[in-house]
């Protein structure tokens, strides 16, 4: 195998480019994502049903479907509408979607948002029921309720689950290689192979930061499980 | 004891230890045929762990074990506990010793008779029809007659026990291992159980028996051993050891169970 | 315009071919797999840790692209070596149903096992205590209660690989979403395009997702949907 050419420093600068982009889209994707989430779950576990079945037609679509076809649907689909073409030279935001990283993040966003969502109205659902009742019966009106009590616990609990969210939203973000104009990581690798024929040593290359970055997810996320659930643990003395 | 019957079960110094813990220090019992062993001492004592080095689900370090005469092979293995050194002997004669444990464990994807028929049918070789009449003799012994089709998670504790029991029975064990079988039962499942097991010490069946209950210990076995620290403090018959404790720990053990 | 929609139904085919295939491999595995971490024997841990960490640690495109274009290479090389000059192309099924089998192989051997475990060890501990052998408790015993266990993670494997198969397309493999963006490409009409692929996946993910809640039922009769030990 020929190593030689993936340590020039064109060669690494290329994968340089592609990580920056990599970890640009998974961390706003994730904090946007949080964001929408966050609101979504609230719509989900709500007794409103105006409020409830919008957001359950949303999860339902976004958790249906392959991240492809949602990232097609936004990158081509929707750049299609000549509604949208219409306003995309001068109306904000609809200029956005001329960018390519922009209707990637848009997709990414919304596909984690939903997932996210889903899990942590589950989790709001799995609340103690004592605890809950505790709190009404000391007074608590709803949102004090929702913000001190069952939100900071619901986000607790949901966290083994949302660390695996993080390195899943990570392996997603590779799909932004499908995306014309746009370098990730994913697409750095094949760019190399495109380049020098190596199809072994660019992807290896590019597969070993992936899961140097898993690993060092997964240890953050062991800390804080360890930090924010150790009351969940079973005892030691 | 009833010395002239024949000698279902011996067991001698047994040894067992977990890493630097040694729960049992060389302890020895025979069972003749009738006997009603009851075995008692607090936890950590060591007794369940006897019980089970017996049909060898604890693998102990030292010891020696015999079936009816027929002496379980073994040889040492890995981490320095004994093993098996014949499969197929160990299945064996674990069919001869049937056992009761303290959560039941039924097979919970299995009907009660198909919990019952299990073994006779796919380890002893068989026929079904005779199977499923033992099945249906032991539910009936039991008190369960017409629920062998229930699941085990459908019923209270008390009747899975018996359940297990009936399972027990169907192998027809020369010798019954109880482990507990009624600590984990709501107090009023307890009698129960409780009476089926003095039906079966009235017939006359060999048994061992780990537990709590000094009324049982005291009124349906036949010899009791006090078991402490991994020792057998002290032993014999049960309503004179009771009453008139000849070691101190055994006194205090008993005023701490006042049955 | 009717023609492509007809294309991309006609392409569904494909994909629930490739999905099917792809499940009976990573079960495979994944019995495989689990048997292997549980089997106590180091190497074999090791080894099945190993494929399970580094398969979940990096991107199921990624993987996709280094089997399908390093594996095609590295084929060849194969066969130059021994003298068969000609080449082989790999075909995009294969590649695409070895490479998903492979991947969620790994996924399936944390499910198998995670339910192999879940298994009160009561239930085993009766089974030897009676006489049965390992291979017997294993198949009359082990597996049956498994499956109860498994089925929730079994279930949402599934469901994720169906929707992992749309990455085929990046093989060349025809499937729908292959088709859906051919289209596009010729009649300029994305969205109708991709909305009617999308609909084709939530019918499939729908049906599944019926289709096992009904299987778990049914497996359910033994025991309490909620475990309370």
């Amino acid at each position: 195998m020929n190593w030689s050419v993936i340590f020039e420093p064109d060669t690494l600068a290329l994968y340089g480019q592609g990580l920056v982009v990599t970890l640009q889209l998974t961390l706003y994707s994730l904090g946007l994502g949080a964001v929408l989430a966050l609101a979504c779950a609230l719509a989900l576990v709500s007794p409103r049903a105006w409020l409830r079945w919008p957001a359950q037609t949303f999860t339902y679509f976004m958790r249906g479907t392959p991240l492809l076809i949602q990232v097609y649907l936004i990158y081509y689909g929707v750049a299609q509408l000549e509604w949208v073409q219409a306003r995309w030279d001068a109306v904000w935001p609809w200029t956005q979607f001329k960018e390519p990283f922009f209707c990637t993040l848009l997709s990414f966003s919304l596909n984690t948002a939903a997932y996210t969502a889903e899990t942590l109205a589950g989790s709001i659902r799995e609340t103690h029921k004592g605890e809950v009742e505790a709190a009404r019966a000391m007074g608590m009106g709803h949102g004090m309720l929702m913000r001190r009590i069952v939100l900071p616990s619901a986000i607790r609990r949901m966290l083994p689950a949302y660390g695996n969210e993080v390195v899943m939203m990570l392996h997603s973000s590779s799909l932004a290689s499908t995306v014309p104009a746009l370098l990730d990581l994913t697409g750095a690798a094949s760019r190399v192979y495109a380049d020098f024929f190596l199809p072994f040593e660019a992807y290896l290359f590019a597969a070993a930061i992936y899961l140097c970055i898993t690993f060092a997810l997964i240890g953050a996320s062991k800390l804080l499980e360890r930090r924010f659930l150790g009351y969940l643990a079973p005892r030691k003395h | 004891m009833h010395r002239n019957s024949p000698v279902k079960l011996q067991v001698d110094d047994i040894h067992k230890r977990y890493g630097a813990n040694e729960v049992l220090k060389g302890v020895s019992l025979t069972a003749h045929a009738g006997d009603v062993i009851s075995i008692i001492g607090s936890s950590g004592s060591g007794k369940s762990t006897l019980l089970r080095c017996i049909n060898l689900l604890e693998r102990p370090q030292q010891g020696r074990i015999l079936v009816a005469g027929e002496e379980l092979a073994l040889r040492p293995g890995p981490g320095g506990a004994l093993e098996a050194a014949d499969h197929r002997q160990l299945q064996r004669l674990r069919t001869r010793l049937a056992m009761v444990f303290q959560h039941f464990n039924l097979w919970a994807h299995m009907t009660v008779l198909h919990n019952i028929t299990e073994v006779p049918v796919h380890v002893l070789g068989l026929p079904r029809d005779e199977a499923v009449e033992r099945a249906r003799k032991y539910l009936r012994l039991v008190g369960l007659e017409g629920r062998e089709d229930t699941y085990p998670n459908h019923m209270s504790g008390g009747q899975q026990q018996r359940v297990a029991i009936a399972r027990a029975l169907a192998v027809e064990p020369e010798v019954m291992l109880f482990d507990e079988p009624t600590s984990a039962l709501d107090p009023e499942l307890v009698g129960e159980v409780l009476r089926v097991m003095q039906v079966l010490a009235q017939e006359g069946r060999t048994m061992l028996v780990v537990t709590h209950e000094m009324g049982f210990a005291r009124e349906v076995s036949n010899h009791v051993i006090f078991l402490h620290q991994g020792l057998i403090e002290e032993q014999g018959d049960p309503r004179a050891i009771m009453a008139n404790p000849r070691s101190e720990r055994l006194a205090r053990f008993l005023s701490g169970n006042l049955k | 315009m009717r023609d492509y929609y007809l294309a991309i139904l006609n392409g569904s085919l494909l994909t629930v071919a490739v999905s099917l295939a792809s499940l009976a491999v990573a079960t495979l595995i994944g019995l495989l797999g689990a048997a292997a971490k549980l089997s106590g024997r180091r190497p074999l841990v090791w080894l099945a840790t190993s494929y399970t960490t580094v398969v979940r640690g990096i991107p199921e495109l990624l993987m996709m692209l280094l089997i399908f274009y390093g594996g095609a290479i590295g084929l060849n090389n194969l066969l130059e070596a021994f003298g068969y000059e000609e080449g082989v192309d790999l075909d995009p099924f294969i590649a695409g149903v070895l490479t998903i089998g492979f991947i969620y192989g790994a996924y399936m051997t944390e499910t198998f096992r995670g339910a192999i475990l879940a298994i009160p060890k009561g239930q085993m501990e009766a089974a030897w205590a009676f006489g049965m052998g390992r291979a017997q408790t294993f198949v009359r015993i082990t597996l049956p209660q498994m499956v109860r266990y498994a089925l929730p993670s079994f279930t949402n494997n599934w469901l994720v690989l169906i929707k992992a198969t749309a990455l085929v397309s990046l093989i060349g493999l025809h499937d729908m979403t292959y088709l859906a963006k051919q289209s596009s490409a010729a009649v300029r009409e994305p969205f109708a395009f991709f909305l009617f692929t999308a609909a084709l996946y939530l019918v499939y993910t729908s049906l599944s997702l019926w289709a096992l809640r009904r299987l778990s039922e049914r497996y359910s009769l033994g025991a309490d949907k909620v475990q309370l030990l």
